[in-house]
């Protein structure tokens, strides 16, 4: 503490966490007890990537602690009528009697059933903002786990629009549920757009740059130039959703034109990938009948060998081979195979001969030279062979990346081009090594906090994986919660992330009674609903869908920052104490998310930095008074015991830090005992520090092995390949899966079925969005533009679009606040900049003003983020449209794993 | 001494962190900006580039806003910094209008964000300045405050401007550009920064990297 002029001045160390990249490290200036600016915290400058900075949203945390737009008392409903029109007659009222109110809904319902009588839970909770919320919920979902059977799938946009197939399909090849590009080691990157320098937070933004001053090649392949595209050697302005074709040409490039032995990173192909195995006729693993091991062509002693035979040191990777075994189908079906069979590797070279340069060029308005030139350089980046050395281990070093974005990763052809992506690093030798692709988190398999000891061996020398069962006795046929995870998704598995990351848009789809599916339970609603930044009738497609489904909601009680478009429609506002007003101990880095890998891995605070102004609660003391209140304090006691929501258990070897049943503790007692058990687990008891430690210092580390970062060495000591480029198992449980469906007579799924395929083949994936306006009745030639979205660094995920501060910060930035498009194609259109146009989708219409940009495809148009608030303060004079409000949400717009894309074919004019 | 800037456009990926903290840092009124980084586009589609380019003042060694000043208000500092003395600003904006970066500010009213001025808005209000014309003075509050406790700015944090300490791309480098041996005199050896709009005249203490 200091005193300037008269003035006592403070600075409080906390933590940001405001989007997925974090959390940062900051520190609040405190001046008379009065909370007036942020400055990054530069005492961990040598533990943090970015030298302990934060970024633009970070210094939005002043006003948005005392903005005067915040509900600032619980308050509760008195127009029992629902509807945008209808005003909620808000009165406030005191947090006891929004705990009567609230706990007592929740008692009734508990002493009714947890469950209804179609088996989904009664009570449904909805956090937003993605991976963020748990940073915020204190002990929350203690409370959850005491309470019991609870429907976390009713989406709010989450689930459906993150990189959902990279999140699914990338933890199952690699225990990558976000695939970052090893940067710092990494000379040349094919950016499929990927935005990393609006939304990898200050750890990406400051990498990318230190990259780019070393010489960092970045080509960046986006239909209009985004943020990370300004940074990039070169622009290709690519069609929207054809990203998958470029990238199988680029495979038929290395493969085919290059002679793939030349190029490629052999060894690796043959000893660390599924490469050699041979496929039977039915599209499986011909296997030993005994041993059921998959069998390999030996060229030395021309015959089969099981996979793993170490005598085997040329297995053929190309031919066809007489040869005799099993094949294991869906369902554990045998058949006994002799005849002509190949390796899977011959299998892709001849799956990629169709996708040439000159197929994609017609597909994805992208030059065949240009294709060619990105693949050649990506071989000649590829260095296959070098080495380096980190911390006294020799890697193979391979400086070479290919990220996708948002809209390629999710929904239709996110599949293909995951899959394509993935394996054109596993052809040089690029996956899990430096230079390469890496994984940063796990999510559905476990350890959720070390991703080597999350990799077990499994069948076939492959990595063992958690999915759902598809199997006759496995299969779970009746959805436990509304978005069907378990039934619909084998590969979501079951673990805490899984419920949010379901078909997260399937409960609204299916709540409307003409939308309901055949042989499916009858929908419906859950009896109280909790929510908590999240606001579904913004960031949902079709938001005026969701509106008429709100309307329905019996009760809805909002954690609610201000007034929004979906809380317009609750019963009960609970303002929670925000980020710099309520105290939480989080995990901080080692790796995680976007380009969050460090040297120091450990614990971070955050603390209220000064009184609140309004009437807020701490959600820790909310969980607890609301377990008092429905009588399940000590399963919760019990359940903070264990570590749920704080991810560490209060007691453990060494130490015991536990509840005991009949306390109640306030949130200064329950996360000062979670600062000392979670620095005596990290130190192995070396170290004890309580919560004041943790209130003068902010931040506890230890030092983080870079060489956890690199699978490589697990994968290399435990004799595993990775499932590349033949997906068997997919296939398998595709089939498995449409037995099951089938087996109860629902069909409504099968073009999700078509998804799981053992070598990904192109399909007309922009034709899939087109069709809307036909399935309308319309013809999809009335709707020549596509209309996309792109990441705003101010404005994403920070619960701040009521902050006129960021507003103005953010007109600097290009698409703050209106429609982008083609300065050419608005001129043949009479568009001129800043005139309001009007877009126009085959289910609906919003309005913006127009600005014209170069740097736009003809036929694209951009709006940023989701806007088209009506209610939110500030948010709601700005005059921004939103790309929902124009998106359908339809079934056939839903791929195999439940996500969907911000992609909507539209018409523009002038708005007359 | 000269305090000056290099700033690496290579880096810059436009977010307003600077901008932001600059506001912050001064307590500006709604709407009020001392700097800012523009988006600009260059080329035609499909040869195009986006680039992002911090803008403020660029501390002329040869400022047109300082003689034209008829009460003496605008001035230089022996290091460089050009600043106005706000008792002595009658607001008439003739070194706005000389200034051919546009980085002069006049303050008309000294609103806040909302209705009524929050605490923070209150508690960091600077009524002296309303009326007066206001612009970036590289943070000399920071800098002399810094050197007064034996700092060096573009070293140490709390002696360098706002700016450069929030930047999160390392955009920016502060520091004496008259000896050699400082971060910022090498940068700008090593990468041949240029000033903005040379042919001025103005003889910026700012330079740029742009390739
Ligand atoms: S918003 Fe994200 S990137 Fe920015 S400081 Fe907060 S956590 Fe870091
Ligand atoms: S940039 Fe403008 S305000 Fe700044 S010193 Fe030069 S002329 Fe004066
Ligand atoms: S903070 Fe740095 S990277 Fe961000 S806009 Fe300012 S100068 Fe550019």
């Amino acid at each position: 503490m200091a005193a300037t002029n008269g003035a006592t001045i403070e600075k409080v160390p906390v933590y940001c966490y405001q989007c997925v990249a974090g959390p940062d490290l900051l520190k609040v200036i405190v001046k008379d007890g009065v909370a007036i600016g942020v400055e990054p915290n530069s005492d961990f400058a040598e533990q943090h990537p970015a030298c302990g900075k934060v970024c633009v949203r970070a210094y939005g945390l002043i006003q948005k602690l005392y903005n005067p737009g915040r509900i600032r008392n619980p308050m509760r409903r008195t127009n029992p009528r629902k509807g945008r029109s209808e005003d909620p007659g808000w009165e406030p009222i005191s947090w006891d009697e929004a705990f009567d109110i609230l706990g007592g809904r929740l008692s009734t319902l508990r002493a009714r059933g947890l469950v209804d009588e179609a088996g989904y839970p009664r009570l449904a909770v909805t956090f937003g903002a993605g991976g963020i919320a748990p940073a915020f919920l204190g002990t929350m979902a203690a409370f959850l786990s005491a309470w019991g059977p609870v429907d976390q799938g009713i989406g709010s946009g989450q689930g459906v629009k993150c990189y959902h197939s990279e999140h699914l399909y990338g933890e199952f090849w690699h225990r990558a549920f976000i695939v970052a590009a090893d940067v710092p080691r990494c000379d040349f990157v094919l950016s499929f757009g990927n935005n990393g320098d609006a939304s990898g937070g200050v750890t990406g933004v400051y990498r990318h740059s230190e990259a780019r001053v070393r010489g960092l090649q970045w080509v960046q392949l986006e239909p209009h130039l985004s943020i990370t595209g300004a940074g990039a050697v070169e622009w290709v302005p690519i069609r929207p959703k054809t990203d998958a074709a470029v990238l199988f040409a680029i495979l038929h490039a290395i493969l085919v034109e290059h002679g793939w032995r030349s190029v490629c990173d052999v060894p690796f192909l043959t000893n660390m990938t599924s490469s050699p195995y041979l496929v039977g006729p039915s599209g499986y693993f011909l296997r030993d009948p005994a041993t059921r091991k998959p069998l390999v062509w030996d060229l030395d002693r021309e015959r089969t060998v099981p996979f793993d035979d170490r005598l085997c040191v040329r297995p053929a990777m190309e031919g066809e081979y007489l040869a005799a075994g099993v094949e294991v189908g869906a369902d554990e079906a045998v058949t006994s195979v002799s005849q002509r069979v190949r390796p899977a590797f011959g299998l892709l070279i001849e799956h990629v001969r169709p996708y040439t340069p000159e197929w994609a060029s017609g597909i994805a308005d992208v030059p065949a030279e240009t294709i060619r030139r990105l693949a050649a350089a990506y071989l000649r980046h590829a260095r296959v062979g070098a080495t380096i050395e980190i911390e006294g281990v020799t890697y193979p070093h391979r400086p070479v990346a290919v990220l996708l974005g948002k809209t390629v990763t999710n929904g239709w052809g996110g599949y293909e081009a995951c899959w394509a992506r993935t394996l054109l690093a596993a052809l040089v030798g690029a996956l899990e090594v430096p230079g390469g692709i890496l994984g940063t988190a796990v999510r559905i398999n476990r350890p959720a906090q070390n991703r080597h000891d999350s990799v077990r061996p499994g069948p076939d020398g492959l990595m063992e994986q958690s999915t759902n069962a598809t199997t006759r006795e496995g299969w779970k046929g009746s959805p436990h919660i509304r978005n069907a995870y378990r039934t619909l998704v084998p590969l979501v598995n079951n673990s805490p992330w899984s419920a949010a990351l379901g078909p997260a848009h399937l409960p609204w789809l299916f709540l409307d009674k003409d939308a309901a599916p055949e042989h499916w339970p009858a929908p419906t609603l859950p009896e109280v609903w909790i929510i908590y930044r999240t606001n579904p009738a913004v960031s949902s497609w079709e938001t005026g869908r969701i509106e008429r489904e709100l309307e329905r909601f019996p009760f809805v009680a909002a954690f609610a920052y201000t007034q929004d478009e979906t809380n317009w429609y609750a019963d009960l506002l609970l303002p929670d104490a925000s980020d710099i007003e309520s105290l939480q101990l989080y995990r901080i880095g080692g790796t995680k998310y976007q380009e969050q890998y460090w040297q120091h891995s450990g614990w971070a605070l955050r603390q209220p930095v000064a009184a609140t102004p309004f009437d807020t609660r701490d959600l820790t003391d909310v969980a607890t008074e609301l377990a008092a209140r429905v009588g399940i304090l000590d399963g919760y006691l019990e359940a903070v015991n264990r570590g749920a929501g704080t991810t560490i258990p209060l007691r453990d070897e060494g130490y015991d830090h536990s509840f005991k049943p009949g306390d109640k503790p306030g949130v200064t007692e329950i996360w000062d005992r979670v600062c000392r058990a979670a620095t005596h687990a990290l130190t192995g008891g070396r170290v004890e520090l309580d919560l004041d430690w943790f209130k003068r210092n902010g931040a506890f580390f230890v030092p983080f092995s870079m060489r956890q970062y690199f699978l490589h060495t697990t994968m290399v000591a435990q004799g595993l390949r990775y499932e590349m480029p033949y997906q068997e198992r997919i296939k398998r449980m595709g089939e498995e899966l449409s037995a099951r469906l089938h087996e109860r007579g629902i069909k409504w799924w099968d073009v999700q079925l078509e998804e799981y395929q053992a070598l990904p083949k192109w399909k007309d994936f922009p034709g899939i969005w087109q069709q809307t306006a036909v399935l309308r009745g319309k013809s999809a030639a009335d709707f020549p533009f596509w209309l996309l979205t792109s990441r705003s660094m101010q404005y994403s995920w920070g619960a701040n679009v009521s902050l006129p501060i960021l507003a103005d910060v953010a007109r600097h930035v290009k698409g703050h606040f209106g429609v982008m498009l083609n300065r050419g194609a608005a001129a043949r259109l009479g568009i001129a900049n800043g005139d309001l146009v009007e877009v126009e989708s085959p289910t609906g219409k919003t309005q913006g003003l127009a600005i014209l940009r170069e740097g736009v495809r003809p036929d694209v148009v951009v709006i940023l983020q989701q806007f088209g608030h009506w209610a939110t303060p500030f948010a709601r004079d700005l005059g921004m449209p939103n790309l929902n409000q124009v998106a359908s949400m339809d079934l056939t717009l839903t791929d195999a794993t439940g996500s969907g894309a911000d992609l909507v074919p539209v018409a523009v004019r002038r708005a007359s | 001494m000269r305090w000056g800037m290099v700033i690496d456009v290579r880096r810059c990926v436009g977010c307003q962190t600077c901008t932001i903290a600059c506001m912050q840092e001064h307590g500006l009124p709604a709407g009020q900006v001392w700097r800012f980084v523009a988006d600009c586009e260059v080329g035609e589609y499909p040869d195009v580039r986006r680039l992002f380019l911090p803008m403020q003042c660029m501390h002329c060694a040869d400022p047109p806003c300082v003689p034209v000043c008829p009460t003496g208000a605008s001035r230089q500092r022996e290091d460089g910094i050009v600043w106005v003395e706000y008792g002595a600003c009658v607001g008439c904006g003739y070194c706005a209008v000389a200034c051919p970066y546009h980085s002069r500010h006049l303050i008309h009213e000294a609103r806040g964000y909302f209705d009524a001025l929050t605490p923070p808005e209150l508690a960091t209000a600077q009524p002296e300045r309303v009326g007066v014309m206001t612009k970036c003075n590289f943070c000399k509050e920071r800098v002399d405050g810094g050197r007064a406790q034996g700092l060096t700015p573009g070293i140490d944090q709390e002696a360098t401007p706002m700016c450069a300490v929030a930047c999160i791309a390392n955009v920016i480098t502060f520091g004496d550009l008259d000896d050699p041996k400082s971060p910022v005199a090498r940068l700008r050896a090593e990468t041949k920064a240029q000033p903005l709009l040379p042919e001025c005249g103005t003889e910026p203490s700012v330079f740029y990297v742009v390739e």
